[in-house]
């Protein structure tokens, strides 16, 4: 904004108009030799306009007065002299006025519109040098730096711009770099976020940091928040103003929200050819390792049948390649599981013929004589998915047999007090104290026991099956005699209480 | 098996040593042998050599195992036995759905496969002169009087439980389907109604079985089906 003061420039537009005013006397002198005096007066309007349009009213006004006491001592009755003052002089001067006052405001607002325009086209050329920082960067961080640099630069302040995180705040980047942000600090970030409203210093709340916090919010949500710090100065936004720091603020949250939409875009894309290439894996792995497998198990067959080998070697042979086998089927079941790509077939499902289904099943690989089933036949219908049930109960009856010392396993099906509960016991040295939870991580063998061996697997797979189909699974050690226990508590919701009954 | 005439099987499985195998151990047990190993050829050698029954893979290279099914059954009156991996519950159903008599889990056992063949063949043979008596274990059926003996003991059968024992002892030793034995004791109507089906088989269970917690006479293929065991 111009100052009424008269600076250096406004000076010089005084003392142009005292020339001016000077150059039209020397030109009416020469002129009065050739004109009526009269017309003299008019002569004085030129230094007016010029004066007025040219450097606003002051020197307007200033070259009227100037010319109208000039006209009079110079061009009127009695020349050289300001005596014998009429009323055509006075007209004369309100005219000169008259017309720089409307020729001087004229231009102050011609000149009010030119600063705005400069001012826009400045604000302009800053946003549009603010996102074209923005533009190209390459990832998230990659942005955060060039939000971080770009706010700082436009606001002479350092610069943190900060991303939602588990538990706190993710610091994306600052400007200068900062290794964290003090606790207080961090504490006015998540406030800005979470109310959506500027915090920290300069604003009625956590004002005792040193940083000012403002969230970066989308019609999606809050993004992010940018903090700004200056030393000097408790406001430094106040700097480029209020407008301008709405919109930075929505341009950074629009940029960060662009990156994470393209990231997510990515990712998903990147889900897909995996999906894809696992959906190829899988068919292949399970054709590729069966094949052999059944193989191995019909030439075992064919030597057990033309007696040309020791029954005890054949029976260890199948017993591996059925182990082999069980493997290869925890391993897909493993991958399918990670995938997400299990479909649940529900139908009700009598407890007997699960536990009869795995009987079946590791018959043919396992002695199965030392088992001992407890499953009354009148417990209610699951609700489950009979192959996936199959495999955790397999898996379960599995590794109780192999880690149970050897001795007695027990499946046992009884009622509690929230629904339904299928144990597996074993009669082995149980689980190390401590470890139960742990015992259903993938790839978990529990050391400082003889639970070693085996592929870790199994135990996943119950778990993560278990918990597709709504129900839990939990490891202890007995309480009646050595051994652990694993059980599978199936909520009454999906028990079958009322049966159906159309047997007329 | 007969005297004079060997039943002859066509094995389709895209592995050479799976099917040298199979010719082995059928080969021993008395059984004529044609290989195949893809669909193409498998549905040629079907119009030359005219098999009683065919071992279908379901993953051969050039068609579906499903897709040739129907082809099969259409084209020649021979038995189907499928041979899919242990995972495919929902294959199997549909391929039993589809008309084949029953299926072998891969890697499968050897003494399984047979019995599995007999089983299908025999009921060729039945199905051409239904005799109507069945024994199994220590129950006797008898299909044409609808008697139902248990160690010499008449055994109270209701219409349901008749209804499904009886589905179950026309087709003996093979897999009959959830929604077969719904749609031919219930009706078409009541084809998913899985729960009827468990609560009849446990009726069933607790007046035929020795011990009804640990079923040997009818036993259950998970989502699959319920088979009649009619051998020891």
């Amino acid at each position: 904004m111009r100052s009424a003061l008269p600076s250096d420039g406004s000076l010089r537009s005084y003392a142009l108009a005292i020339l001016m005013v000077g150059l039209v006397i020397a030109c009416a002198g020469f002129a009065q030799t050739l004109l009526p005096p009269a017309s003299a007066d008019l002569l004085f309007l030129i230094p007016v306009l010029a004066s007025a349009s040219l450097h606003g009213m002051g020197p307007g006004l200033f070259a009227a007065v100037l010319g109208a006491l000039a006209y009079n001592f110079f061009f009127t009755e009695p020349v050289l002299s300001l005596r014998d003052y009429r009323l055509s002089d006075t007209v004369t001067f309100l005219v000169l006025l008259g017309v720089a006052i409307l020729a001087g405001s004229r231009t102050a607002r011609l000149r009010r519109q030119a600063q705005l325009a400069a001012a826009r086209s400045k604000q302009d050329a800053i946003l549009a040098s603010f996102s074209r920082a923005l533009v190209g960067a390459e990832d998230e961080a990659a942005l955060g730096q060039a939000i971080c640099q770009e706010a700082g630069r436009l606001f002479g302040a350092s610069a943190a711009l900060l991303g939602p995180g588990e538990p706190s705040l993710h610091l994306i980047a600052s400007h200068p770099p900062l290794e964290h942000l003090g606790s207080v600090d961090a504490e006015a970030a998540q406030l800005a976020m979470s109310l959506c409203t500027s915090a920290g210093r300069g604003t009625t709340s956590m004002s005792a940091s040193g940083w000012t916090f403002y969230p970066l919010a989308t019609s999606q949500g809050v993004v992010g928040a940018l903090g700004l710090a200056r030393e000097d100065d408790p406001e430094p936004s106040a700097a480029l103003g209020e407008p301008r720091l709405a919109t930075i603020l929505d341009q950074a949250a629009l940029a960060l929200e662009r990156r994470r939409l393209a990231d997510e875009v990515a990712d998903v894309e990147r889900l897909r050819e995996q999906d894809r290439l696992r959906g190829a894996l899988l068919s292949s792995v399970s054709h590729d390792l069966r094949t052999p497998l059944t193989a191995i198990l019909a030439a075992s067959a064919q030597l057990r049948r033309e007696g040309r080998s020791d029954p005890d070697t054949l029976d260890l042979l199948d017993g591996e390649a059925r182990r082999l086998d069980r493997y290869v089927a925890n391993l897909l079941d493993m991958v399918r599981l990670e995938a997400g790509a299990l479909r649940l077939r529900t139908e009700p499902v009598d407890l007997i013929d699960a536990v009869a289904g795995v009987l079946r099943d590791l018959g043919k690989g396992f002695d199965v004589a030392d088992l001992r089933v407890e499953v009354p036949a009148d417990l209610p219908l699951v609700r489950l998915d009979p192959h996936l049930f199959h495999h955790c109960l397999l898996n379960l009856v599995d590794n109780a047999l192999r880690h149970g010392g050897g001795r007695g396993v027990t499946i046992r099906g009884l009622r509690s007090a929230a629904g339904l509960d299928l144990v597996v016991l074993d009669e082995g040295p149980g689980l190390p104290p401590g470890q139960e939870r742990r015992i259903f991580e993938t790839f978990v063998r529990l050391r400082g026991s003889d639970r070693e061996g085996g592929t870790g697997l199994g135990l996943a797979i119950v778990k993560g099956f278990a918990e597709a189909m709504g129900l839990s699974v939990e490891a202890t050690n007995r309480s009646d005699q050595p051994g652990a226990a694993f059980v599978v508590r199936i909520p009454s919701a999906l028990l079958v209480e009322s049966l159906r009954v159309n047997a007329e | 098996m007969k005297a004079g005439r060997r039943a002859k099987i066509l094995v389709v499985d895209d592995e050479p040593q799976i099917r040298r195998l199979l010719r082995a151990a059928l080969d021993r047990a008395g059984y004529a042998v044609v290989e195949a190993g893809t669909a193409r050829e498998a549905l040629s050698l079907l119009q030359t050599q005219k098999p009683e029954l065919v071992l279908l893979d379901l993953g051969l290279p050039d068609r579906d195992g499903l897709e040739i099914l129907p082809l099969i059954l259409a084209q020649s009156d021979a038995k189907v036995l499928v041979v899919s991996a242990r995972e495919a519950t929902e294959e199997k159903v549909a391929a039993l759905d589809l008309g084949a008599d029953d299926f072998v889990t891969k890697p499968f056992d050897t003494d399984e496969l047979l019995a599995r063949v007999r089983v299908a063949l025999r009921q060729r043979v039945a199905a051409a002169a239904p005799s109507g008596a069945l024994t199994v274990g220590l129950v006797t059926v008898d299909l044409m009087a609808r008697v139902v003996r248990r160690a010499g003991q008449d055994v109270h059968l209701t219409p349901k439980e008749w209804g499904l024992f009886a589905e179950l002892a026309r087709h003996p030793g093979r897999v009959v389907t959830h929604a077969q034995l719904l749609r031919a004791v219930w009706g078409p109507a009541h084809e998913h109604d899985v729960e009827y089906l468990r609560v009849t088989v446990r009726s069933l269970r607790a007046k035929l079985e020795a011990d009804p917690a640990a079923p040997r006479l009818i036993t259950n293929e998970p989502g699959v089906g319920y088979r009649l065991i009619d051998e020891p």
